[in-house]
């Protein structure tokens, strides 16, 4: 919203040492957010009045003028113009060196300095009023029509917002900080609020003489509850000339376009008060107004020709036929302001901010009116409107007579009161401020205020009784923003607690993503909880336990996830095209369509959610088994990093394998004997599905709500061997089918008490040349040591040999030589 | 003779000395004591004096070629001590092999630290899950009925669970307020506490609108807590992800769950507070919005608002991270691309 300096001093004296930044950064600490300011003067800084003297030829151009004009203390210039209105004693608009203009209304403006035109020096320029910004103020049907300032007799030279008067500063307030403020919308609400930051004195509105209630005009109001009050008058003998220039320019200066006089006046009305009024021509309504709910189906022309077809929701302005405007958002088109209109009806009305905004959000229409009717506009504040638009009624028009008047006023709003302990101020506040202070405070804002002891009695003024002031805390946020938060000291927190923190569910997860990225080397990548239907169909992720968006970001992208998997796959999709090995996870949470209920609240019932992990390790298509290995690595290792208990990996008979997986490449992950998630290698068909063509994907999930962390730190103390441990590798040549899972267990298998063996670790997996065909080479190393004694190497060699025969015996390896 | 040999002393002590390195020792000690060195031309020349003389001359002569020889040993260790393994035309520009390349996220990079922090101020981390009802989005919090935050065109509603009210009506959360009530109502007063977290909105996106982002919001709940006590949140906040002391200020705001309310700003960190492009010239940032629960809210947590009283900080993630490190699309955090993620460490 725009505010004019000039239209506030109409309601207070600003001093005059008040510096504008400095109002402006008070507004934004106590009020509303100022967003910026522009100065009048600095907008049409180098364009004065110029008088021309004489209009001359152009020696080299037909279309072109030289108007020897009187820029200011007899200093007479040469200016080339191409005006097809040029004539002698005109006053016009001339834009000096220096000054910034818009070429024929046009693009970013330009800065005029001294030229040539076809051969003849021109001093600056004489403007059309579409460059200098003034357009709406002067409109022109005719190209090259320069702006005819005859009518304003300020000298030349005098600065061109002198000469108009509209010498200003407009503020430019953040409409989303006034959400909560109605009186605001207007310039008088601003005033009021100026008046108690600076403890300055705000004038009266003008008062109106209006006449008595009058019979003839019937306003009927059938639904109190959407329309608490409608004032309706009379008025006869108009008509729609312009308004005065003091009035269109003061609209435009805050951003409205003047139209003619009576819709000015309404305009203005609103810009002053904030109450929103609206003119029909009386001419077109047949028999009287009824403002009632619309029948479904009902149809409406707007102002703007646009067609509704209304519902029972709306609520409308009728005559005895039918709907002629939809109340608090826009008039209809039978009953607009037109040419010929010569008597009106002026509608100052309070509606409900509900029933405005869902029919403004309905149709998607949002007006001026709807945006003050939305934060809850005061039915007090009809008379406001109504003695400003009467008084600006009669100064337009001397010979209109108001020939009517019907106020309609079913449900009178009734002022808060508040009660607040003035102790409970001072500790809330953390400072205590003298009674006195905080009496003429609120009163200056307009409440009513009483002290008692302890106890502040306030009484709320109509305009801030919608809605916006209810509680004791809503009048302590009065009084410490009209302190200034800033004149509060810090204050430290000094509750005392009586237990350390030890949360180990946050704790784990922190630690399963620290793992993953600083162990692992994995990259954490975040994905929307929603997902593309291709993604979905590649990982044959089931939709029958989904979610879905009842209006979702995009038609595809419906479901939200039971599963990080389909994201997943589309991220290592994207990032192929850019790297050939990566790796990456996520862990969020996700969503089943099922298993209702709520821990905080019985009266909720929320799906059933749970963490996830899932991640993948990308890498050459030709290195799967080595990607398998270090997938299943980070895996195996994720508890001992992760201080949780043990997962396993296996595939057991009553394994299901997931459906994404390849046939051969997947393993359950397990946590004692329950499957908390998968890890396998994505299938090919799969793969495909989501465009990964080369690659091999191993993924991963894991349910993190099913995974346990430790209590406390947990490790394991063993006692150092008191003997020397020998490793001894061992490599044997085993059948293809031959698991390294059997080779452990049999290794380690039938431990008798003379048994030397503490442990077998995997080395490397051979095939090639010395190899057959159909086998491989396994090399495992074991530690042999005793608790007794030293061995020797006999002895040594003698436990080694069983563990080959061992091995013959049971898998038939073959011992390598 | 004898002057022979104490040249030979001096003479040697010298070469051995002056050897610097082993190869050149080894050639010293050859020209000394070896088969055809010095001494042992020296020895030759024994057979040809006065008998009476040989003993001592030989005598010292022994003595001289075990000196010798034990300052050769000596100069050859130190020499191999003090001697590279590596030739000195060792290439020392070559990079260092990284080890591995893995990151944390940058919006959880962030978050963490400031887990930490707060954790030192013994505030606990609460999670309320993604998916929450109207009656903690919105009833509780103390939006009017007709909040435009609860139509369709803000919020994401759930298909087939956006038709009823309060409890039974699901959406994705359009912020985290509402695990506040959720953490005090399964909890004991007084509280402090952070809830971190993702949450949704229905917008159009561009490079400052997301649809779904990081925010980070802290409350402490107490007897009599005055608002001043913000103040302290917001400083531990920014001093810990800019690194140094920000000034703030704060000013007043609305949201309905608060009362009062506050927006929070920070000096421009641009421009010092000047005033510039990326402050509109106002030499503040607008970073955070803050308040005391609104006495509805503290009801709806079963809290008696007479006796207690809080504050909430709310800080956007996404935004601290990209003013932080001048990202300049917001839609890079869920992109899952590695081109942008690889740039955080």
């Amino acid at each position: 919203m725009k505010i004019s300096l000039n239209w506030l001093k109409d309601y207070i004296d600003i001093p005059e040492d008040l510096d504008l930044s400095k109002l402006a950064y008070d507004l934004t600490m106590s009020t509303v957010e100022v967003e910026g300011a522009t100065s009048m003067s600095e907008k049409f800084k180098n364009i004065v009045i110029g008088k021309i003297e004489q209009v001359l030829p152009h020696p080299n151009a037909d279309k072109l003028r030289i108007c020897r004009t009187d820029v200011g203390d007899g200093d007479v210039k040469d200016i080339v113009c191409g005006g097809i209105n040029l004539r002698d004693d005109m006053r016009v608009a001339v834009a000096k060196p220096g000054a910034l203009v818009r070429w024929h209304g046009e693009g970013e403006p330009v800065e005029i300095k001294n030229a040539k035109l076809r051969g003849v020096e021109s001093y600056g320029m004489i403007c059309a009023s579409s460059e200098i910004g003034l357009f709406e103020l002067f409109p022109f049907d005719e190209n090259a029509t320069i702006v005819d300032l005859s009518d304003f007799c300020s000298p030349p030279g005098t600065p061109l917002e002198k000469a108009l008067e509209i010498d200003d500063v407009i503020l430019d307030i953040d409409n989303k900080s006034l959400t909560n403020r109605p009186d605001l919308w207007g310039h008088y609400g601003m005033a009021r609020e100026i008046s108690a930051l600076y403890g300055i004195p705000l004038k009266p509105l003008p008062s109106s003489e209006l006449p008595a209630s009058d019979g003839d005009l019937r306003i009927e109001i059938d639904d109190s509850v959407r329309c608490a009050r409608y004032m309706g008058l009379r008025i006869e003998n108009v008509n729609t000339k312009p308004a005065s220039f003091k009035i269109q320019s003061r609209i435009w200066r805050v951003g409205m376009r003047p139209i003619n006089a009576l819709v000015d006046i309404t305009n203005y009305v609103m810009l002053a008060v904030g109450q929103p009024t609206h003119a029909f021509d009386s001419g077109n309504i047949e028999g009287g107004i009824t403002v009632r709910r619309a029948r479904d189906g009902e149809k409406l022309l707007l102002l703007n020709d646009r067609e509704l077809a209304l519902t029972n929701e709306d609520l409308v302005i009728a005559d005895d036929e039918e709907a002629v405007a939809l109340a608090g958002v826009m008039g209809g088109r039978k009953d607009s302001i037109l040419e010929g209109t010569t008597d009106v009806i002026l509608e100052i009305a309070n509606f409900s901010p509900l029933g405005v905004r869902k029919t403004a959000t309905r149709f998607d229409v949002r007006t001026e009116a709807s945006i003050r009717y939305e934060k809850g506009v005061d039915p007090q504040r009809v008379d406001q409107a109504a003695a400003i638009g009467v008084s600006l009624l009669k100064s337009e028009f001397p010979e209109a007579r108001i020939t009517g008047k019907v106020d309609n006023y079913p449900r009178p709003l009734e002022k808060t009161r508040v009660t607040a302990s003035l102790d409970w101020l001072a500790r809330r506040m953390g400072k205590r401020l003298p009674d006195e202070t905080i009496k003429m405070m609120l009163e200056r804002l307009g409440f009513g205020v009483e002290i008692k002891g302890d106890e502040l009695r306030v009484l709320v003024p109509s305009w801030r009784s919608t809605g916006d002031i209810s509680l004791p805390d809503d009048i302590m946020e009065e009084i410490a923003r009209l302190h200034g938060y800033e004149n509060f000291d810090p204050t430290p927190i000094t509750s005392a607690f009586e237990h350390s923190i030890n949360q180990r569910g946050h704790e784990l997860e922190r630690r399963l993503r620290e793992y993953l990225s600083f162990r692992c080397g994995m990259r954490e990548i975040f994905t929307y909880p929603w997902m593309k239907d291709e993604f979905i169909a590649a990982i044959a992720a089931p939709t029958g336990d989904m979610l879905k968006i009842a209006a979702p970001p995009a038609p595809d992208e419906r479901y939200i996830r039971s599963t990080l998997l389909p994201n997943l796959a589309r991220a290592v999709s994207e990032n192929i095209r850019f790297y050939d090995e990566f790796s990456i996870y996520e862990l969020a949470q996700v969503f089943s369509n099922r298993e209702y209920g709520s821990p905080y609240d019985e009266r909720e019932r929320l799906p059933l959610q749970r963490r996830c992990l899932a991640g993948a390790v990308v890498g050459d298509g030709a290195k799967t088994q080595e990607l398998f290995r270090r997938a299943k690595g980070i895996l195996e290792n994720m508890s001992r990093w992760a201080h949780m208990e043990d997962l396993s990996l296996e595939q057991t008979s009553e394994s299901e394998k997931p459906a994404w997986a390849d046939d051969v490449v997947w393993l359950d992950v397990k946590r004692e004997e329950k499957t908390v998630g998968h890890l396998a290698l994505l299938s090919r068909k799969s793969a495909l599905a989501a465009g990964i063509k080369q690659a091999s994907v191993m993924l991963f999930e894991l349910d993190v709500d099913s995974l346990e962390p430790f209590t406390s730190r947990t490790n394991h103390f063993r006692r150092l061997p008191e003997y020397p441990q020998v490793e001894y590798d061992i490599s044997m040549i085993f059948d293809e089918k031959a698991r390294w899972s059997d080779v452990e267990s049999v290794v380690l298998g039938k431990k008798g008490p003379g048994d030397l063996i503490r442990s077998v670790s995997f080395i490397d997996e051979y095939r090639g040349r010395q190899i057959p065909q159909g086998k491989k080479s396994l090399t495992l190393r074991l530690v042999i040591g005793s608790d007794e004694k030293t061995l020797t190497s006999d002895e040594i060699e003698k436990s080694a040999g069983l563990i080959t025969k061992r091995l013959a015996k049971q898998l038939g390896g073959d011992l390598r030589v | 003779m004898k002057e022979k040999l104490a040249e030979l002393r001096r003479d040697g002590e010298a070469r051995i000395t002056a050897a610097a390195t082993v190869s050149l020792l080894q050639e010293a000690k050859g020209a000394l004591i070896g088969r055809r060195g010095a001494l042992t031309e020296l020895l030759k020349e024994i057979p040809k004096l006065d008998p009476a003389l040989r003993p001592e001359i030989g005598g010292a002569a022994n003595e001289l070629k075990n000196y010798l020889s034990r300052l050769v040993d000596e100069r050859e260790e130190a020499l191999r001590l003090s001697d590279s393994a590596i030739s000195s035309d060792f290439d020392l520009s070559i990079p260092g092999i990284p080890p591995i390349s893995g990151a944390l996220h940058p919006i959880t990079q962030m978050r963490y630290d400031l887990d930490d922090t707060f954790r030192s101020l013994g505030f606990e981390i609460f999670q309320e899950d993604d998916i929450t009802s109207e009656m903690y989005a919105f009833d509780n919090l103390n939006f009017p009925p007709d909040h435009p935050a609860r139509e369709s065109m803000d919020t994401y509603w759930l298909a087939g669970h956006d038709e009823g009210h309060g409890g039974e009506r699901l959406c994705l959360r359009p912020h985290l307020t509402g695990a506040s009530v959720r953490y005090m109502r399964t909890h004991k007063p007084p509280y402090r506490f952070v809830y971190p977290g993702r949450v949704y909105r229905n917008e159009t996106t561009d490079a400052r609108h997301e649809r779904a982002f990081f925010q980070y919001e802290a409350l402490v709940v107490d007897h009599d807590l005055p608002f001043t006590a913000g103040k302290v949140m917001v400083k531990s906040i920014l001093d810990r992800v800019f690194g140094r002391d920000v000034p703030v200020r704060m000013r007043v705001g609305f949201f309905p769950f608060v009362e009062p309310g506050y927006e929070i700003d920070m000096r421009c960190l641009v421009c010092g507070g000047k005033g510039c492009s990326v402050c509109k010239n106002v030499g503040w940032i607008e970073i955070m919005p803050g308040g005391t629960p609104h006495p509805n809210v503290l009801r709806a947590a079963n809290l008696d608002p007479a006796e207690y009283t809080g504050f909430y900080v709310n800080i956007g993630l996404d935004r601290l991270v990209m003013m932080r490190y001048g990202v300049d699309d917001v839609r890079l955090f869920h992109s899952a691309d590695l081109r942008f993620l690889s740039l955080f460490k």
